[in-house]
């Protein structure tokens, strides 16, 4: 048993003497037994993560775990990337819960006995090499993250919908996972991820392509690609922070990690239009995720769809990969996919910084709600400078984390028009403005997350009296903040890594991560996002002394102009609302919103008005017209259905009969 | 008992079991029923002692014993003391009228015997063959169920069915282990204790024991 053998079994270990400490362990110090034992459990996946990034690879049969099928684990360079950015997360989420946790906010025996199990199902499904190995793993993050949602039920009511809509969501494409990955071990007869690589190539085309869209809308609910993203904004900010930030970050990696294992992996690549499907998928995606994003007022549904606009930018990349990969372009599928998986890791380290963030804003100030906000850099500097460190590298501008791996995204977009085809060159302009679009509206939606929710004054009571948090929290997203910084300043330390996942996966190999390792080093070395941020910061501080200098460091302080209407108060400031207030009418035609105006009149006159209400909702249109329908005709099924009911006890007795007696007719009949 | 002795009683019992089974659809008078009950309930009793003789399995005359005196003594008592006190002794207007369910009755037994065939010809002992009858029995069991208005024609359907269970558990395996054949055998005993207060308290509440009249069973 090599060092990932040996990691994988601790983390298995710790996951039980976890969810034993949450179970057993007294209220008070239930949260620093789970968090310190759960961040052990981080801690060795990113050992084997690491170990298999670094070139070693594991594979294991334990006949006996599960009865007739058995657990196959296997673990190569793709399986650690994913594996190495969940455990650096879990580590650092799990620090954070110890001060989130203990200080208010005790979910609970059960949620505490949960959490690393939750942790742990999400390490071993990259692991897993078999397909009954995999979909148990699959399921049990599903239900675990399911009842972690649901932690807080008690005390809102909002909740247990949300986890309605997680369950339905996250069922229904775990069936469809379910049918493509049986189906095509079936039709490869053999379970094993080797037997069905090996078998893959010599299936019909039309099995291949059922199973790989079947897969794409499965891994793709899981991921929260439009439009089946509707659980996303529902379940992320009902979830307890730690939580969130572990769904937001992993879980929803793993869709794009079965979507390249199943669609590269497996089926080994295939025709042009599954991945101009997932390229479209995912540059709606993105699109249409942080254009809703950019119009909420509640911090972490905007953080949920921030989530669905990332997946949706790495889900185009990977289709683009796929799509350069069956035109015979290898280099430039190795990039495209090296973008994609770096932007899996990038976008990780700020999603989960950003959700510690909102969880730290939420403790202390009771709401998410960002037009209450304001105001809380004197409070929590920390938390600002972090959330701050995390809104950059969401805004994807130079010096932030995301910045790199969609520069590089769009760069092998360009390139690749040098694809023949009609349908390329016509798509390719389009993913490439799907992207910059998608860049321009996340600066606008996290200048406002920042501006209105952290800057200026108090909007609220709640945002007055916040103050900072535990110093357990503090040290968590210090930790993620400096991996997001180090992921931007230096992405080229991530190269090799990279490249040997990428080569992995595509079946070209070793040539095509040179490729890849060299393109990173010269993106490094070219336009090094280290220069640039040095260069930023060193203008900007030159530029205040200059200015201190020259104006002088005598202040004077004089009363503010107010046109004579009064001193200038909170009401007066941007809010959240106010701010995407020009954004919303830009695209009034995609979004729109509903607002509503109430002018109740004095009751002497008509002519003077007493109280004038706005309202003014954004519904989530894909939603409205998709979904409604569905649920509506549902409902009415089973209102018909309550016909068959009628009350009487022979009745009831007849369909069971009946039932009985049609199956052993057709049993008789098949025979 | 020499070896064909057994086999000869053993299809005897079964062809006796079958009949009791349909003749209970075929008469309308409660009394009669139960009296066909408690033959189907001795001949059961006959099925496993004669599987006993023909295995050589000593317990099974035990379990002959006791299935013998709670299903051809202890269940038709308690049927008959609730017929007694319900005062009703005619199936007055079921469902499915006589002729239809004998017809009904001839199709369950025919498909009961397709259905059962990979069974039968299963060469493990000489009472798989006889397998068909306790399928036949479970289902003419349901059908009464559907098919019979009065609460004790129900008590009577439900031992028809659980009377084909047995059987079939003992035809097929020569019988269930006899902790859980005592088991199973509280747990009829209980619903047919359950069934007769119910029919008492429809009595006293409606007037008549017609399962029709419980209407509040929906949502």
């Amino acid at each position: 048993m090599n060092l990932i053998g040996a990691g994988l079994a601790c983390s298995v270990g710790l996951t039980g003497a976890a969810s034993a400490a949450g179970l057993a362990l007294p209220r008070r110090s239930r949260a620093t037994g789970v968090g310190v034992l759960t961040a052990a459990l981080g801690a060795a996946g990113v050992v084997v993560g690491v170990a298999a990034l670094s070139g070693r690879t594991f594979s294991a049969c334990l006949p006996d775990v599960l009865p007739l099928a058995g657990v196959y684990l296997g673990v190569d360079a793709l399986s650690g990337l994913f594996i190495t950015v969940a455990g650096a997360v879990v580590l650092a989420v799990a620090v954070y819960g110890i001060g989130y946790h203990g200080h208010g906010h005790d979910p609970g025996r059960a949620a505490s006995a949960l959490f690393p199990l939750f942790a742990l199902a999400m390490l071993l499904v990259p692991a897993a090499a078999s397909v009954s190995t995999f979909l148990v793993c699959w399921e049990l993050m599903a239900v675990t993250s399911l009842l972690l949602v649901l932690t807080e039920h008690r005390r809102r009511e909002q909740v247990r919908e949300a986890g309605l809509w997680y369950a339905v969501m996250t069922q229904l494409g775990f069936v469809l996972i379910l049918f493509a990955l049986v189906w095509l071990a079936a039709a490869a007869h053999g379970e094993t991820f080797a037997a069905i690589r090996a078998a893959a190539g010599h299936l019909s085309p039309a099995v291949r392509g059922t199973v790989f869209v079947l897969a794409l809308v499965g891994f793709g609910s899981k991921a929260g690609i439009v439009p089946l993203h509707a659980w996303l904004p529902r379940a992320h900010p009902e979830a307890p922070s730690p939580v969130s930030a572990l769904m937001s970050a992993v879980m929803v990696n793993l869709g794009v990690y079965g979507l390249i294992r199943v669609g590269m992996g497996l089926l080994g690549g295939g025709p042009r239009w599954w991945w101009l499907l997932a390229m479209a998928a995912g540059a709606v995606s993105a699109v249409y995720g942080i254009l809703q994003a950019s119009v909420t007022s509640d911090l972490k549904r905007l953080l949920a769809y921030s989530t669905t606009e990332n997946m949706g930018l790495i889900v185009l990349g990977v289709g683009a990969a796929g799509l350069f990969g069956s035109a015979g372009k290898p280099q430039l599928a190795g990039i495209a996919l090296a973008a994609a998986l770096l932007h899996v890791v990038t976008h990780s380290a700020f999603k989960a910084l950003l959700f510690a963030g909102a969880g730290s804003v939420l403790r202390a100030t009771g709401t998410r709600d960002l037009d209450a906000l304001g105001g809380l850099r004197q409070a929590m500097p920390v938390t600002t400078a972090a959330f701050a460190v995390g809104a950059l590298g969401a805004a994807a501008l130079p010096g932030g984390a995301g910045f790199v791996s969609e520069w590089l995204l769009l760069q092998s977009l360009i390139h690749g028009l040098a694809v023949p085809g009609i349908v390329v060159s016509v798509v390719l302009p389009i993913a490439v403005a799907a992207v910059a679009l998608s860049a321009g509206l996340a600066v606008a939606t996290f200048v406002k997350a920042l501006g209105t929710g952290f800057l200026a004054r108090p909007r609220s009571d709640g945002a007055a009296r916040a103050a900072e948090s535990p110093a357990t929290m503090l040290a968590a997203m210090l930790m993620l903040a400096g991996a997001a910084t180090v992921l931007a300043v230096a992405p080229g330390l991530a190269g090799s890594w990279l490249a040997r996942a990428v080569a992995g996966v595509t079946p070209v190999g070793p040539a095509v991560a040179d490729a890849v390792r060299t393109k990173l080093t010269v993106l490094g070395s070219t336009m090094s996002p280290l220069v640039v941020v040095a260069g930023t910061v060193g203008v900007t501080v030159v530029l205040a002394g200059l200015l201190r200098l020259v104006v002088g460091v005598r202040r004077r302080a004089v009363p503010l102009w107010d046109c004579g209407a009064g001193p200038p108060s909170a009401r007066m400031q941007y809010t959240a609302t106010s701010f995407a207030e020009p954004l919303q009418r830009v695209f009034d035609d995609v979004l729109a919103p509903e607002s509503d105006v109430d002018v109740t009149p004095v009751v002497e006159s008509a002519y003077l008005v007493e109280r004038v209400s706005y309202h003014r909702v954004v519904p989530d249109r894909i939603e409205h017209r998709l979904y409604a329908p569905v649920l509506i005709a549902v409902r009415w099924c089973g209102e018909r259905a309550r016909a068959l009911a009628n009350g009487s006890v022979h009745r009831y007795l007849g369909y069971a009969f009946s039932s009985l007696v049609i199956l052993l007719v057709a049993l008789a009949a098949v025979k | 008992m020499s070896g064909a002795a057994s086999v000869q009683v053993l299809d005897f019992a079964c062809g006796v079991f079958l009949l009791a089974g349909v003749g209970a659809l075929w008469r309308r008078a409660l009394s009669a029923v139960i009296g066909l009950l408690a033959v189907q309930g001795a001949a059961l009793a006959v099925v496993a002692a004669a599987l006993g003789a023909d295995e050589h399995h000593p317990e099974l005359y035990a379990v002959a014993a006791g299935v013998g005196v709670l299903r051809a003594g202890v269940l038709p008592g308690l049927a008959r003391r609730a017929l007694a006190a319900s005062g009703e002794d005619r199936e007055s207007e079921p469902l499915v009228n006589v002729a239809s369910s004998l017809l009904v009755a001839a199709a369950l037994v025919l498909l009961a015997y397709a259905v059962a065939q990979p069974l039968a010809r299963l060469e493990g002992s000489q009472g798989s063959r006889a397998l068909p009858v306790g399928l036949a029995s479970v289902l003419i069991g349901l059908f009464m169920l559907v098919a019979r208005r009065k609460a004790l024609s129900q008590v009577a359907g439900f031992l028809l069915l659980d009377n084909g269970i047995t059987a079939v558990a003992f035809l097929a395996a020569a019988g269930v282990p006899l902790l859980v054949e005592i088991g199973v055998s509280f747990d009829l005993l209980l619903v047919v204790l359950v069934l007769r207060v119910l029919t008492v308290r429809m009595q006293s509440a409606f007037g008549t024991t017609d399962l029709d009249d419980l209407r509040e069973l929906h949502d």
